[in-house]
């Protein structure tokens, strides 16, 4: 068995006195799709901060094709072959799509660096599979939300990965946009790419993941195939427990 | 088409600036050419060229960086300083072109050491710690002995307007051809993208640290330049001459109000700006500085995107224009 | 041994003073999220108020505080009513500019009106002092440091007690819950903005006491003030106190090391400002 593609462990990251990722282990194989679930707080997108080495680590490792992530710079990570897109989009508003796309082409791994006219040409690749054809000549301002969220996949995808990470970018959309989304999560992975999605709701995941892990409370609660783990009492207590987890959360004044 | 146009009026400004200099009083009996320019003018010309080069260097860093320095008065003034320390004949006395050389090359060095601490800074900070910094320049330099202290030193005169005008002109061709360069280029392409969203950026791949210092280091470089040439020019620099925070916002004031972050709008801003304190006031007085601070007031409030947005056709020059863009940042 | 005293007592006298010069810097900043580039222009103007009033009538310098106060309110009011509202909501480098130029636009006329000669406040008591041991407290210095204090605890007393105070407050934490529960926002920008120069005024008034003073002076104030707020952190009176004072110490004591002098003021300050930056970006009483 080969070494995996992402190895996790015990990543550890505190803000002030609280633990927002607590032990956090697992591992992801080359061209694997995983499913990162859990309630709201439950430190999802912290892991993909500290993924993408914009949090330093407070204890534990992240090795990514063997190196450790730790000891290298945001953009050192992006470009041996981590993309990922921010849960609140962060397009560069005053550039087209394409442009943007295209920064991810100029910039991303280190086998696609590509000079300004390539790029631009790799760019309009991905736009088309992202489903963003024909409106590659917009301004992000003039593009509807669902799009502002291929785009920002598109951008990821352009830097071309060897691991995608993707921050919620089903939230918010009906479920039309979703199966469309959906579409194209698929159509990445067959692409060889491995692919960690992180929802909240998690229906949205069990159709297309064969493994899922749970973060509860910045620990992982479990993981494994997605039917076994969703009838799992703690899960469902998990999600349930939610409303009354945040109300106290709030009572805190740090939800 | 519309490039092709920029092209040719390019090309034109070139030509009318190379040649217009050769009218002037003096050189144009000497050549037989008649005299469209008289000294005072062709001074004036250099100066606007100064300003040019000032803020088209400024914009690689505040206007395509995002990084916006209140501080590139220092490159200036070290470049200066630089080129007199090599020409003064009580220190280095060497030939003007060997001072010259030294202009971008110290300012630069000193971009790169202070640029490592104050480009991790972000915003307001950004600003004042680049301000802080010019003044502490200036400051040092002038309790200086060796560099002339309060007095400052004095390169040797030389008494041609017109190589003066060229080495200015030169600097400001020179600036805006390496603007238009990084524009093209990978490296521009990442400035503007950390200027959008420095994080996305990074986790693209841009190397963040590494672009902000080189635009840092190309800004303070042809800054000094200019500085450089100053000095030869001036034959004379201290600390009010070379180090004076005014130049600063001057020059932020002249990308703003022409368009920062485009190749075209610094250039507009420097000669159309320049020109028009020239002509009111032959260059400084206070009524000039009044002036400039509601010039100021006014640009920042109606014409945040500079009439370079106007001119290329980004936006129309209208009342609906103006309304618009009060609404969108005011209370 | 009594060289350090007599230092210390100066240097804490300074900090008083960089108290005053500060407090209305860092309201501004921390509530509306300006730079005031104009800060160090409003100082001047109210030191030259009171020049001017004791000058022709003879007033008192302390006594033509309340006067700077209130002629500084009305012109920070105004400004930020008129001019600087209308930016409030774009980058915040645009402020920054805005009130570049509009500290430009001062201190030329201060030029016209008063030319670039210094200028200084000397009422009889001038030369007084205290003498404690083998310690002077100049009484002049004495009372402008006693006068920031009470400054900086009348402005905490305002922000913490009355119902302007808590309509800043508000502003500060929540702009679009404060408008709904009813507070008018471009008023009480222009109150913060208001009281913030009149902070300057009574600190310009105080300053024309201990030193000279002239249109082109007020650059380093602002330099100064923006320090003394990253000293100690932004978003309190407490913290501004801190810094203040303790700037005044790091500058009576580095202007005394050997090698440096009053003409390495600046860069001390600003070596101060980027090393506070580097190690603390939030001050040392910062939240």
């Amino acid at each position: 068995m080969s070494a995996p593609l992402l190895a996790l462990s015990a990543v550890t990251k505190r803000f002030g006195g609280v633990t927002a990722l607590d032990h956090v282990s697992f591992d992801l194989a080359e061209g694997e799709l995983v499913g990162l679930i859990g309630p709201n707080g439950a430190g999802k997108t912290t892991l993909l901060n500290c993924l993408s080495r914009l949090y330093r680590l407070d204890g534990g490792s992240i090795r990514f094709s063997g190196m450790d992530i730790a000891k290298l710079g945001r953009h050192e990570v992006a470009r041996l072959g981590v993309g990922r897109t921010f849960q609140v989009v962060r397009p560069f508003r005053s550039m087209t799509a394409r442009e943007n796309v295209a920064i991810g082409a100029l910039f991303g791994s280190d086998r696609a660096r590509l000079p300004p006219r390539e790029a631009f040409r790799v760019a309009d690749e991905v736009i088309d599979l992202v489903g963003l054809g024909g409106r590659g000549h917009l301004l992000v301002d003039e593009l509807t939300v669902p799009d502002r969220r291929h785009l920002e996949v598109a951008r990821a995808l352009a830097t071309r990965p060897r691991l995608l990470l993707l921050d919620e970018v089903m939230a918010g959309l009906n479920p039309s946009e979703v199966a469309e989304a959906l579409e194209v999560v698929k159509r990445i992975h067959a692409s060889g790419i491995a692919i960690l999605v992180i929802e909240h709701v998690m229906q949205v995941i069990v159709g297309i993941c064969p493994r899922v892990v749970v973060l509860h409370f910045g620990k992982v609660l479990l993981e494994g195939d997605p039917s076994t783990v969703l009838k799992d009492p703690r899960v469902v207590e998990a999600y349930l427990g939610e409303r009354y987890a945040r109300r106290v959360r709030g009572s805190r004044g740090d939800g | 088409m519309r490039s092709r146009v920029l092209g040719v009026v390019t090309v034109a400004a070139v030509a009318l600036f190379t040649l217009l200099p050769l009218t002037t009083t003096d050189p144009a009996r000497a050549m037989g050419l008649p005299a469209l320019l008289d000294r005072s003018q062709l001074r004036g010309l250099t100066t606007i060229s100064m300003f040019v080069v000032l803020t088209s260097a400024w914009n690689i860093i505040g206007g395509l960086a995002g990084y916006p320095s209140f501080g590139n008065v220092a490159f200036f003034g070290l470049g200066a300083y630089a080129t007199a320390l090599l020409t003064d004949p009580d220190h280095g006395h060497l030939p003007l072109g060997v001072g010259l050389l030294a202009s971008p090359l110290v300012p630069a060095v000193v971009a790169l050491v202070v640029g490592f601490p104050l480009l991790r800074l972000r915003g307001h900070y950004f600003s004042i710690a680049t301000l802080g910094t010019a003044i502490a320049f200036g400051e040092v330099i002038n309790n200086m002995d060796f560099l002339g202290g309060a007095t400052g030193l004095f390169p040797p005169i030389i008494r041609s307007d017109l190589l003066f005008y060229y080495l200015m002109f030169g600097a400001a061709a020179l600036t805006v051809g390496v603007t238009w360069w990084i524009m093209r280029s990978r490296l521009g392409h990442g400035l503007v993208a950390i200027r959008e969203n420095e994080e996305a950026a990074a986790v693209l791949g841009v190397d963040t640290t590494r672009y902000k210092i080189i635009a840092f280091v190309v800004a303070a470089a042809l800054t000094g330049l200019a500085g450089g040439v100053f000095a030869g020019w001036n034959s004379f620099v201290n600390r009010d001459n070379v180090f004076p925070v005014d130049y600063s916002v001057q020059m932020i004031l002249m990308a703003v109000i022409g368009g920062s972050g485009t190749i075209s709008g610094p250039v507009v801003g420097a000669v159309g700006l320049e020109a028009l304190i020239q002509l009111l006031a032959g260059g400084s007085g206070v009524y000039t500085q009044i002036l400039l601070g509601v010039l100021l007031a006014v640009t920042v409030i109606f014409l945040p995107r500079g009439v370079i947005d106007f001119v290329i056709g980004r936006s129309r020059l209208t009342l609906a224009h103006f309304r618009r863009s009060l609404r969108q940042t005011s209370v | 041994m009594s060289l350090l005293a007599q230092q210390l007592v100066l240097a804490i006298l300074l900090g008083g003073v960089y108290v005053a010069v500060a407090i209305g810097f860092s309201l501004v900043w921390g509530i509306l999220n300006i730079i005031n580039l104009s800060h160090g222009a409003f100082i001047v103007v109210g030191a030259y108020i009171t020049w001017t009033l004791f000058g022709r009538l003879g007033l008192d310098p302390f006594l033509s505080l309340p006067i700077d106060a209130a002629a500084l309110f009305a012109l920070g009011y105004l400004l930020q009513r008129g001019l600087i509202n209308r930016v409030i909501r774009a980058p915040v480098f645009f402020t920054l500019l805005l009130t570049f130029g509009v500290n430009l636009a001062i201190v030329n006329l201060l030029l016209a009106v008063f030319t670039s000669d210094f200028r200084s406040v000397t009422p009889p008591y001038a030369g007084s002092g205290i003498v404690l041991g083998p310690v002077v407290i100049p009484s002049i210095r004495l009372a402008a440091f006693a006068i920031a204090l009470l400054l900086a605890a009348l402005l905490s007393l305002l922000m913490r007690r009355t119902r302007i105070g808590a309509a800043i407050q508000a502003v500060a934490s929540d702009r679009d819950a404060a408008q709904l529960v009813g507070i008018d926002l471009r008023h009480t920008y222009a109150l913060t903005y208001g009281i913030g120069a009149a902070c300057a005024g009574v600190a310009g008034g105080l300053l024309s006491t201990v030193q000279a003073i002239s249109p082109t002076a007020g650059e380093p104030y602002t330099l100064q003030a923006f320090v003394v707020v990253v000293l100690g952190g932004l978003g309190s009176v407490t913290a501004t106190v801190v810094g203040g004072l303790l700037f005044g110490l790091i500058e009576v004591f580095g202007q005394s090391a050997p090698g440096l002098g009053a003409g390495y003021a600046n860069a001390i300050a600003f070596a101060v400002l980027v090393i506070v930056l580097i190690v603390r970006p939030q001050g040392l009483l910062g939240r």
